[in-house]
């Protein structure tokens, strides 16, 4: 909790936890850096190694010509740019609607998008790969952006967030004039900075590391992302762990840098407005 | 609600009230209510109908009334599938809210490092699935694993759990992969609302004497209403949806002591071809989530309605 | 900031519409060939390009694929062919999807076999039986594999490859135990005495007799293997399965192949082992043998090997396998399939079947030349075209209904006989009680 008086033991008690318990979290994911520098032989021995004898360097390099992987990271960095961006629009301004506003089949038309995040996409992945079929969309990225860019968890995380935006303050910018769209852009959208980050690392992070919606939806090469190239390491014939496991590595880094930026929304947030409490 | 302030709006354009709300509110929402009715609602409705039918994906559908929904009660594996679905989610959701409240907590002091911190613990989040699986698989392993290895220094050798290579662990090996990949999402929502605390709250309670304890039963807690929610709900969805981890963990086994739901409708829709009976299961999915958020929405707003 | 960030949304969105409009004018463009695929004879006839889809897995470790297209592109320049490659794993479920969405594809192979039956009776497998006809093709020319793709007298998939299992084995471990190598004539009485001879060492310096894969086929087909049953047999009690479980078990207490748990947590594929040299024989299909020359010829193996013909059971004849047909099958909705045919009739011609033994692949069409030459091909061990001469394939799966679900519940119940959470006759009986369930429903 903050407390600004520190006793200096329960400082260091504190910190031992955390490290502790940080290099619990870490300790699979070192594993995976480690094994990205083996042989294909030695990613997995009985008892684990965790540092390789010699560092295989070359593995990051070998992963960008046995496969496309530079095409694979552009279409992977674009199609989630493009759809968390959507996600970001839509849903804030659908999300507003849903709280803010009032009208009749409001709650009715909200249950329907509640029902849909309940149903597991592999019941409907048929009719809806159909669907994109007939429009012509399947093996295109434009197929898979309107597939995903809707999915309905957006505006319900959103709209719970702006529930909890007291209307008051709705109020007086309604009294001051502004129209129910000013209201959103200038009173609503600026508190929303921390809850829309973490929509938008929601959303990356499952475009970027969706692997059954490409696999169902691109056929060419060309449209390929990072996921569908991780497992084509992994075959029948053989498996070059060393390979999955470097390519994990590498497609780690951009999540991470998204991660970085948005974490200074989460810290500061609202606090800093001080327009809460 | 702001029925006065729409009311005020109303007033000036001159037009009904209910239909200016209407006209208002269906502005903000239709940019995503067309894409969302277009390419998830319809199929979503499609599948509906066909937990009514026999269907094999390809030729002519047949209506079967419940046939379907009797026909998979009856089978074993959906059974166990969906009671291993829900001792699944009850404890993930448990653990991974308790202990992603704990690290919020302790994360939002101001600390040397705080930041590397917070960013270790949310990594697992980004990792990608394949890896993921690959290596706790590994971790997991009876003999040589590093986790049998560890508890072997408290524990007799016969008394080491077998985790995925064991019908009695497999589920809990599942539920901490989860648990460990999903915590640092729900640990940063948290942060976020903790930082909204006003710190005020605490000064005032501490002038009052009240210990730690006290602070965090009244102060903390009920200030993250909201987020517990919200916490709550994207748990529950997303427990009970789970696939990819598992499926690439285990692919549901030993025998079938890890299948959950979606894994069977993903074998009834693609190994059977049974579509009629995937739907159906899908079904049985959805009015357990739905029962559980009607459920919340009730206490929800039994709980605004106090604030 | 406000700006510059706002400047990006709006840069970001123009960059969506832009993106939007490109991916649907390609797509239309796409839909546009495949509409004038419908007229594609006339214009194969005038000498215009016609494109069609082959599905395939695991493109980039199959050479054969890609050489089979090119070789038919160049024999065909009227014809271009697009390979849509899918990671093995997944490859059945996004067939099945391609199907049911229509025209995606043009020509797939089958991964699994057994599967036909149910994409024939969907209706979504072409009737070839005309166009054999029409070209003279004798089915005889594959040694009875194409009758399991005939239904109702349709002949609905032509057997591309065929596997079967073999053993490999490692001569330096047979050397270093002091073993004579292992004949094409070993029962698997044979096969479990000798692996104990040629296991030795602890620890990580342990070199184990034999390698069973993680796989249900691995101790199942071998029950199969004498061609008087099939997986579908519930009705006896599995009771053909019980001695070749009960082989695997005692191997696995005695330490002369790894244990299941570890294989299977250990993410350890077939190959792994093999061609590191730690163990001894490994009865495997006969695909492994062109991935093994690639790795050996790439450096990342030196494994001494050889093959020999699988163990047989006592009573059965030398040379009796099991294996399996890899069929390739035209779509029934699309609509270039009289090119689609030309490809299908070209890797399952002679020229195809060239083509595949030349990659050490065995081709549906197989006889004892096809064998020599795979023999032939560098890196093949010493006496293989005698190992691969085989007298009988059972199937691992028939080719009839219901195969699939009944072999993914072999594969739940085989996990646990193999982790002793089931004892043998436990596990056959849920087996056979499982199967009646799946079958009779």
């Amino acid at each position: 909790m903050i407390e600004k008086k520190k006793n200096p033991l329960s400082g260091a008690v504190l910190y031992v936890v955390l490290i502790l318990i940080t290099a619990v979290t870490l300790l699979p994911l070192l594993w995976m850096l480690s094994s990205s520098f083996k042989l294909s032989t030695e990613v997995f021995t009985v008892p684990i190694r965790w540092i390789p004898e010699t560092f295989h360097w070359e593995n990051y390099l070998t992963i960008w010509q046995k496969i496309p992987f530079g095409l694979f990271t552009f279409n992977s960095a674009k199609l989630t740019v493009i759809i968390t961006l959507i996600q970001l629009f839509t849903c804030s301004f659908a999300a507003y609607g849903f709280t803010k506003c009032k009208f009749r089949g409001r709650d009715t038309l909200f249950l329907c998008y509640v029902a849909t995040i309940a149903i597991p996409w592999q019941s409907y992945m048929l009719p809806q790969y159909s669907m994109m079929q007939k429009l012509g969309l399947v093996d295109t990225h434009l197929g898979y952006i309107l597939m995903q860019a809707f999915a309905a968890f957006g505006v319900f995380l959103l709209r719970q967030f702006f529930q909890s935006i007291p209307n008051d303050l709705l109020e007086a910018a309604r009294i001051d004039g502004l129209s129910e769209y000013g209201t959103y852009f200038r009173i609503v959208l600026p508190l929303a900075k921390p809850s829309l980050a973490s929509l938008a690392i929601l959303s990356f992070v499952t475009t970027w590391n969706d692997f059954m919606g490409p696999m169902i939806y691109f056929n060419s090469e060309a449209n390929k992302t990072i996921p569908l190239g991780i497992r084509m390491f992994q075959g029948q014939y053989s498996s070059d762990w060393q390979f999955i496991m470097a390519a994990s590595v590498i497609s780690l880094i951009p999540v991470f840098v998204l991660y970085l930026f948005c974490q200074r929304y989460f810290v500061q947030g609202i606090a800093t407005s001080g327009m809460k409490g | 609600m702001p029925r006065t302030a729409t009311g005020t709006a109303a007033k000036r354009s001159g037009m009904s009230l209910n239909t200016r709300n209407t006209l208002v509110g269906m502005t903000f929402i239709l940019p995503n209510f067309i894409g969302f009715f277009c390419f998830v609602l319809i199929p979503v409705a499609f599948s509906f109908v066909l937990s009514f039918m026999e269907w094999d994906g390809f030729t002519e559908m047949k209506f079967v009334g419940i046939e379907n929904f009797l026909d998979i009660f009856d089978d074993r594996v959906f059974r166990a599938a969906l009671v291993q679905t829900v001792t699944f989610s009850i404890f993930t959701v448990a653990f991974s809210m308790v202990l992603a409240l704990a690290l919020a907590i302790l994360l939002n002091n101001k600390l040397k490092g705080v930041n590397f911190f917070r960013a270790a613990i949310f990594f697992p989040y980004v990792a990608s699935i394949v890896a993921v699986a690959a290596v706790f698989k590994a971790m997991f392993m009876k003999d040589g694993g590093p986790i049998n290895e560890f508890l072997g220094l408290f524990l007799p050798d016969s008394m080491l759990p077998g985790w995925l290579a064991s019908t009695d662990w497999a589920l809990a090996a599942c539920i901490i992969v989860q648990v460990w990949k999903n915590m640092g999402y729900f640990m940063i929502i948290y942060l976020a609302a903790l930082q909204d605390i006003p710190y005020s709250l605490y000064e005032a309670a501490s002038i009052d004497g009240a210990t730690k304890w006290q602070q965090f039963k009244s102060i903390t807690l009920p200030m993250l209403t909201p987020s517990h929610f919200y916490v709550l709900m994207m748990l529950v969805i997303n427990s009970f949806k789970t696939f990819d981890l598992i499926f690439t963990l285990t692919e549901g086994g030993p025998g079938t002591s890890t299948t959950m739901l979606s894994q069977y409708i993903y074998n009834e829709s693609f190994i059977s071809w049974n579509y009629g009976g995937a739907s159906a299961a899908a079904m049985v999915l959805f009015l357990i989530v739905a029962a559980v958020t009607l459920l919340q929405f009730r206490v929800e707003r039994k709980f605004n309605d106090f604030m | 900031m406000k700006k510059a960030t706002s400047l990006l949304l709006a840069l970001a969105m123009t960059g969506t519409l832009l993106a939007g409009c490109g991916s649907t004018a390609s797509s239309s463009a796409a839909a546009d060939s495949t509409a004038s695929g419908a007229t594609s004879e006339e214009a194969a006839a005038t000498g215009e390009q016609v494109t069609i889809k082959l599905a395939n897995w695991d493109t980039s470790t199959q050479p054969a694929v890609t050489q089979l297209v090119e070789a038919f592109e160049a024999a065909n320049p009227d014809i271009k062919v697009e390979i849509i490659d899918v990671p093995s794993a997944d490859y059945t479920t996004k067939l099945s999807v391609m199907l049911n969405g229509g025209s995606d594809v043009d020509a797939f192979y089958i991964k699994d076999a057994d599967t036909m039956v149910g994409l024939a009776q969907k209706g979504q497998l072409a009737d070839l039986t005309s166009y054999i006809e029409a070209d003279g093709i004798d089915l005889a020319d594959f040694n009875g594999l194409a009758e399991n793709f005939n239904v109702d007298g349709k002949q609905y998939a032509m057997p591309a490859r065929t596997d079967y299992y073999i053993m490999y084995y490692n001569k330096d471990v047979f050397d270093a135990a002091g073993v004579a190598y292992p004949s094409n004539d070993w029962t698997w009485a044979d096969f479990e005495e000798i692996a104990g001879q040629l296991t030795s060492g602890e620890g990580a310096n342990k070199t184990y007799g034999a390698y069973l894969h993680t796989w249900q086929a691995c101790v199942e087909c071998w029950g199969v293997q004498d061609g008087q049953h099939t997986i579908m047999d519930y009705q006896t009690g599995y009771d053909f399965f019980k001695p070749y479980y009960e082989m695997a078990l005692r191997m696995q207490d005695a330490g002369s192949i790894q244990d299941y748990g570890t294989l299977k947590t250990g993410n350890i594929h077939y190959s792994g082992p093999f061609s590191q040299g730690t163990v001894g024989m490994l009865p495997m299909g006969t695909y492994y043998m062109s991935t093994l020359m690639q790795s050996i010829a790439n450096g990342e193996s030196s494994v001494n090997w050889g093959i020999a013909t699988l163990p047989h059971p006592e009573g059965v004849e030398a040379g009796w396998t099991v294996g399996s047909t890899t069929p390739i099958a035209i779509n029934a909705a699309s609509d270039k399939q009289d090119a689609a045919w030309k490809l299908v009739s070209f890797i399952t011609g002679e020229e195809g079947a060239q083509i595949y033994a030349a990659n050490a692949q065995i081709p549906g069409r197989s006889n004892d030349e096809i064998l020599s030459t795979i023999g032939a091909v560098e890196g093949m061990p010493e006496g293989a075209a005698e190992a691969l001469a085989v007298k009988n394939i059972a199937l691992d799966r028939p080719v009839a209904d219901k195969v699939s679900e009944v072999n993914q519940m072999l594969g739940e119940e085989h996990g646990l006989i193999m982790l002793g959470e089931l004892s043998v006759d436990e596990g056959l009986a849920e087996m056979a009680e499982r199967a009646a369930e799946i079958v009779e429903e």
